[in-house]
């Protein structure tokens, strides 16, 4: 409990930030759900056959798993706030439908009768008895959709539009309970407040309403007003710099900000955290985001879509990294640093002990009572489990999971091996023995910045920059570096800022 | 004058109204009564076209009635239902404002008329503008719905059935009233029921209807001394005895 409030004290201007994004995203795809709901309802009520096939449409839009539907839509909108918010407007057309349609549908048809034989048009009988009549149910179903679009916005952190599910990916990638929980407590809580909000409106007169969303419209804006003013002033020299979730990319992208803010005048914001690789690359490619950390080996292995043959020599990896990415996507890898962030298998230093396990190969004499964890990436890259059957003939039962679970996984004892990367911090957290590649299946993977070539074009002088870190960095710095922040809880930044001070990059 | 020329209804293969020709003079208080699909509220609902005719024509004062505008025709046409149909979302002032306001009438002109009406129909107006039709009796709610019906000055007025609902003393009271009314504002008035003895207390007129058809249209008096036949001397029958 006491770490819960510590956390959400150095957290707080990051909650303020994230509170603010979910609300708006929640509260832009209510209003257009709304302002598309409840006309398409009206005019499809007449027929009852148009309204049940809209309510069928609707229906099934609600049926697609919501990771899906963002992840189908990242070709068409890219990342950030517009997916999002068109996914969320997508699950909450239904209940406002269906409740405009089923109040319409229930008028007394006396009343209406009434209504036409009095000389009234349509719009005069909608607006002089069927809305106001309708209301409290149209309102009961505006206040489903709210509660579901403030709980779904959660998963728009995936793809870079921020919000509260920031802090569920962060906890659950620092395997951080308190993160997990002041997300998921504040989203609930939000959920909560809307809900009882809208009960109050739903006996409230039409006047209230209306003036309840005007403010709500008004306030919405109000809160993007600050972003365009912003926007406009500091256009000029701003760059993005985005992370991959976890520890080391938001160390790596803290060093390019200090590096560049202090050697040029360009200003750099970063947004650490920002999701999966692909996300990453398709925001660079689209220009959401100028430049974030990469592997080398995973510009061999995932970007390039004619991949090259595997090498394991670490320069004639970044060679073929570098010149494929620059002629498929006109993109630059810069020179890499130098540790090595490669895949590895690690397991518990009493299941190591108890198999006698050392290297990988090893593993062949016990591969009945393998159960491993593996993320999904790892399960079905070339150079993972189907390179570890291809190679090593080996063959056991997987489950996948997210990376960031892996670690309590094995702790539980839920699965006795997993894949790692040679430089997270759980390794030596939770006292893990990686298991030596014996046959060289893993590649070499070098994080190096990578950027379109038009942003280098413009500011050439990133080059000399951000090159200060080339060569630098060592394994075993890199992974105390990640436990610190991890393990420790010391910022991202604080922690660049020493390691830069240290090497006698800044002063 | 409105004429019903040839005028034939039919609803799918159902002929509900077949091949009717009459006249409804200016002011005659002329009541529909038969039984159930007879077709006296067909008859009723196609004055206003909420119902519209399959064959023949209906002329109001010697135009074509599908001719005119249906706003213009309907706003001619003060309507009273069985169900009342006051709109319960509206205060007893706001539902007798409507057709005012639909017909452009100052905000004083509809404030002062609503009153005096209010009055006249036994409801006093200081007491019963603000309140909401579910707070009145069901009496009360058909004495609006008649001030609502009227305000506006109609030439005709369509009443469907509207007291069928109300217990014998009420409906009593209405029936007087409704007399009261027509006797004052002199619109011609063409009301449905089922009811014999409502019939003949209020009626200038009765058409009797059976399966379509009138089978006598004439004065209470006249229907009762002499019925045109075996359906409208049974129909009456049990009144002549009293």
């Amino acid at each position: 409990m006491t770490k819960l409030l510590t956390t959400f004290q150095d957290r707080f201007a990051d909650w303020v930030t994230a509170l603010i994004q979910h609300l708006q995203i929640s509260l832009m795809a209510l209003l257009v759900a709304i302002l598309i709901a409840v006309p398409l309802a009206i005019l499809l009520s007449k027929s009852k056959r148009l309204a049940e096939a809209s309510l069928q449409v609707t229906g099934v839009f609600q049926t697609i798993p919501s990771l899906a539907l963002l992840g189908l839509f990242i070709p068409f909108m890219g990342i950030g706030t517009l997916p999002a918010v068109v996914a969320l407007v997508i699950y909450a057309l239904f209940p406002i439908m269906q409740n405009t349609i089923t109040a319409l549908d229930s008028i007394d048809p006396s009343l209406i009768e009434a209504g036409t034989a009095f000389g009234m048009t349509k719009w005069e009988r909608l607006k002089t008895f069927e809305i106001p009549i309708s209301l409290p149910i149209i309102m009961s179903g505006i206040r489903t959709s709210a509660v579901m679009v403030i709980g779904t916005a959660t998963l728009a952190s995936l793809i870079g539009a921020g919000g509260l599910g920031a802090f569920i990916m962060l906890g659950i990638d620092r395997n951080n309970s308190s993160l997990i929980l002041i997300g998921a407590l504040s989203s609930a809580l939000l959920a909560v407040l809307f809900n009882a909000l809208i009960k109050l409106l739903e006996k409230a007169q039409l006047r209230t309403i209306v003036a309840s969303f005007a403010i709500m419209v008004l306030g919405l804006f109000a809160t993007y007003a600050p972003a365009f003013v912003k926007s406009s002033e500091s256009k000029t020299e701003t760059i993005v710099i985005a992370g991959k979730l976890g520890a080391e990319p938001e160390i790596l992208i803290n060093m390019y900000k200090e590096l560049i803010e202090k050697e040029t005048d360009i200003k750099v914001k970063l947004e650490p955290s920002f999701g999966k690789t692909s996300f990453l690359y398709e925001a660079l490619k689209s220009g959401d985001i100028d430049i974030y950390p990469e592997f080398t080996g995973t510009v061999t292995g995932s970007l390039l879509t004619n991949p090259p043959q595997l090498s394991n020599d670490p320069e004639e990896v970044f060679e073929v990294a570098h010149d494929g990415i620059l002629e498929q996507d006109n993109l630059v890898l810069l020179e890499p640093m130098a540790y090595q962030n490669t895949y590895a298998l690690a397991v518990t230093r009493e299941f190591a002990e108890e198999n006698k396990l050392t290297k990988i190969s090893d593993l062949l004499a016990i591969q009945d009572k393998l159960v491993a964890g593996f993320s999904l990436e790892f399960n079905d890259r070339a150079d993972g489990y189907p390179g570890l059957q291809e190679l090593y003939g080996l063959n056991f039962t997987v489950n996948t999971m997210e990376p960031a679970l892996r670690y309590q996984a094995i702790q539980t004892g839920d699965v006795n091996l997993i894949d790692a990367y040679s430089t997270d911090s759980q390794i030596k957290q939770y006292d893990l023995v990686v298991l030596e590649d014996d046959r060289q299946l893993f590649p070499p993977y070098q994080g190096a910045p990578l950027m379109r070539a038009e942003l280098l074009e413009k500011y050439p002088e990133l080059e000399g920059v951000l090159n200060k870190l080339a060569g630098q960095i060592t394994e075993s710095q890199m992974s105390e570096m990640n436990y610190q922040v991890d393990v420790e809880g010391k910022s991202a930044q604080e922690v660049a800022h020493n390691y830069l001070l240290e090497a006698g990059l800044v002063n | 004058m409105i004429t019903f020329d040839q005028v034939t209804k039919v609803f799918g293969t159902k002929t509900v109204l077949d091949n009717q020709s009459f006249d409804i003079a200016d002011g005659e208080f002329l009541v529909l009564v038969g039984p159930s699909g007879s077709g006296k509220t067909t008859i009723l609902k196609m004055l206003n076209r909420l119902i519209d005719l399959t064959e023949g024509r209906i002329m109001i004062d010697g135009t074509q009635q599908n001719q005119l505008d249906f706003r213009q025709l309907r706003l001619s046409m003060g309507y009273v239902l069985q169900q009342i149909a006051l709109f319960p979302n509206l205060t007893v002032a706001e539902n007798i404002a409507l057709i005012p306001k639909m017909k452009g009438w100052d905000k004083e002109k509809i404030a002062t008329r609503t009153a005096e009406l209010l009055d006249k129909v036994g409801l006093p107006a200081a007491d019963y503008l603000n309140r909401y039709p579910k707070d009145l009796s069901g009496g009360e709610q058909q004495r609006v719905g008649i001030v609502r019906a009227i305000i506006g000055e109609p030439k005709f007025l369509l009443m469907d059935e509207p007291f069928s609902a109300l217990d014998p003393i009420t409906r009593e009271q209405l029936q007087a009233l409704t007399k009261d009314l027509h006797a004052e504002f002199g619109m011609t008035t063409i009301f449905v029921t089922h009811d014999v003895r409502e019939a003949l207390e209020l009626a200038d007129r009765i058409a009797v209807l059976n399966q379509g058809k009138i089978v006598q249209l004439a004065s209470p008096e006249e229907i009762l001394q002499a019925p045109a036949d075996d359906f409208v001397a049974e129909l009456f029958g049990g009144v002549a005895h009293d």
